[in-house]
């Protein structure tokens, strides 16, 4: 009884966020870095090598490595935050749904859109580099390996960004600061410290399935590296989810 | 006399160094109950504390005999309309409440059905199916109502519904607020900045001032209470020295201030309507002309004040 009722509105709550989400008008955004992404790669098939090397690398520095952690940030730091803010969340605080369902609901939506925008972006990409030089088998295997990293890593980043968004009131500037400081500059140190961020893990899971480009220089067990991501999101998420339960919302 | 369905007990709540509710005491019975005050007093304050979304500092908070806060199930119980805009523009009428109706665990046949009857109370049915974004200021209160009468719950919250509205809205509103829980035995807390507004729906008043319920009771004690609050009332016109002179002497007067260039005087007195009854007999005795008369204190805050004893 308590399930069903509990499944009817975070089925309710997952469709109306992941329309608001799709809906705002942030995907000019979004529109803009796909044609963005698409222009560098472009030009890159046209004046570069062509290889599957090069396009591999691409992908993964363009998109990735910034895109993934940047839209994440853009669209889970702010999803809870600006609805407590234009006291849009009135109706979900005020149902009786348990909150930290609600919260799962949220983090579901969020994640599906992010998956959804990221994927197309990287197609896009994709068709600018592989469609003007070669399209083949292990072109198509890149995309999908590529594609299957970016919903791994909207996973991840999504239960963090979430989280900074209930936690704080201003929860862009420390999601920068986390982005560009310890997952761009810390991750990039040699040594052990690296390891110490969510990009290393899903490249270390992206150099087993993917044999091309820059991303071949991670290495690690991919099943701990899983194991390490899954672990992350979780915690990140119940700890959302008890803070979203425990706030006051005037 | 029926249970009481919020008790609260000296409630205090305060935002950083801002007080909404301070050793805040009420009970409320079934029926529509009133909740008046200028803004500020702490009337969205107590909603909120009714539903949850916030906890009170100090003292105790009973809805229905059970704690509000972190007591979300309660809510299946509860519909809350607050004073502030939070519809969703995008949205039509028809799917804000299929979404409103999810949270609630309602859907399919069960949810059109009762969906269809909410619109058709509010008298929506029509404008259903356009965006709440073209919706004028009336026709988002009665969305917002109808959101939060959708779950048919016992106790319904309505948070300032009739601002911002013309008259005639406002007569719709309020006989639809009566219907509710005349007729769809919804009890109602609703709260005003304006007193007559609530008196046309319920004679069960609370008064609130910066955070206080200074007075609660029946409109008429209320009244009473009213009626004793020292008044100003300024008196223009002609022969004003005579008729300062003689409202000195009246037993109601509580002070006579004639202005400097004799053109009015302006009397404190404790009870306003004795002056007024007088003021025939006072016009004939002392031969003055008056041209007006007003009253200085027609805001609610000069009132709540003297209640509160401030």
């Amino acid at each position: 009884m308590e399930l069903g009722f509990h499944l009817v509105g975070l089925r309710a709550l997952v469709t109306f966020s992941s329309k608001k989400l799709l809906l705002n008008r942030r995907w000019v955004i979004v529109a803009l870095m796909a044609a963005l992404v698409a222009v560098v790669m472009l030009y890159v098939a046209s004046e570069g090598s062509g290889t599957i090397d090069e396009g591999s690398t691409l992908i993964n520095t363009l998109i990735l490595s910034f895109l993934l952690p940047i839209m994440s940030l853009i669209y889970g730091a702010s999803m809870i935050r600006n609805e407590i803010d234009d006291r849009s969340i009135t109706q979900v605080v005020t149902s009786p749904m348990d909150r930290r369902v609600a919260y799962i609901g949220y983090y579901l939506s969020l994640c599906v859109v992010l998956s959804v925008m990221l994927v197309i972006i990287e197609s896009v990409g994709w068709a600018s580099f592989f469609l003007t030089t070669s399209v083949d088998g292990e072109a198509v295997e890149l995309l999908l390996s590529y594609a299957l990293l970016l919903v791994i890593g909207s996973f991840v980043y999504s239960s963090l960004f979430l989280l900074l968004g209930v936690v704080f009131r201003q929860p862009i500037y420390l999601g920068l600061l986390y982005v560009f400081v310890w997952e761009a500059l810390v991750g990039s140190l040699p040594g052990a410290i690296g390891q110490y961020t969510i990009s290393y893990y899903i490249k270390v899971i992206g150099s087993h399935l993917i044999p091309y480009g820059n991303i071949t220089q991670f290495s690690g067990d991919a099943g701990v590296a899983a194991l390490v991501l899954a672990a992350l999101a979780a915690v990140f998420l119940i700890i959302g989810a008890w803070a979203f339960r425990e706030k006051e919302i005037p | 006399m029926s249970d009481p369905i919020v008790i609260a007990k000296d409630v205090s709540k305060w935002y950083g160094s801002v007080i909404g509710l301070n050793n805040f005491n009420i009970e409320v019975r079934s029926g529509i109950t009133g909740i008046v005050g200028p803004n500020g007093a702490g009337k969205s304050t107590f909603f909120k504390l009714l539903v949850g979304t916030i906890k009170v500092n100090i003292g105790s908070m009973l809805v229905m005999g059970r704690s509000p806060w972190k007591n979300q199930s309660q809510l299946k119980d509860i519909g809350f309309c607050p004073d502030y805009e939070f519809l969703p523009m995008d949205l039509t009428g028809t799917d804000f409440l299929r979404f409103v109706g999810g949270l609630h665990g309602m859907s399919g046949q069960t949810l059109a059905k009762r969906s269809s009857e909410v619109l058709k109370l509010v008298g929506m049915t029509e404008a259903s199916d356009r965006r709440m974004g073209g919706y004028s200021k009336g026709m988002k209160q009665r969305m917002k109502i109808a959101g939060s009468i959708l779950h048919d719950p016992k106790l319904l919250l309505l948070d300032e519904p009739l601002s911002g509205t013309d008259p005639v809205v406002r007569k719709e509103l309020i006989d639809m607020i009566k219907g509710l829980n005349r007729e769809h035995g919804h009890d109602i807390i609703v709260s005003s900045h304006v007193l007559f507004e609530v008196e046309r729906m319920t004679h069960d008043v609370a008064l609130l001032y910066k955070g206080r319920a200074v007075a609660s009771g029946d409109i008429s004690e209320i009244r009473d209470l009213m009626s004793d609050h020292p008044h100003h009332i300024v008196i223009q016109g002609k022969g004003l020295v005579d008729l300062a002179k003689s409202l000195v002497d009246k037993p109601y007067t509580v002070s006579v201030q004639l202005w400097s260039d004799r053109s009015a005087i302006t009397v404190e007195v404790s009870r306003p309507d004795e002056l007024f009854d007088s003021m025939p007999e006072l016009i004939a005795e002392t031969g003055c002309q008056i041209e007006s008369m007003r009253s200085l204190d027609d805001d609610l805050e000069s009132l709540f004040k003297y209640l509160a004893g401030w």
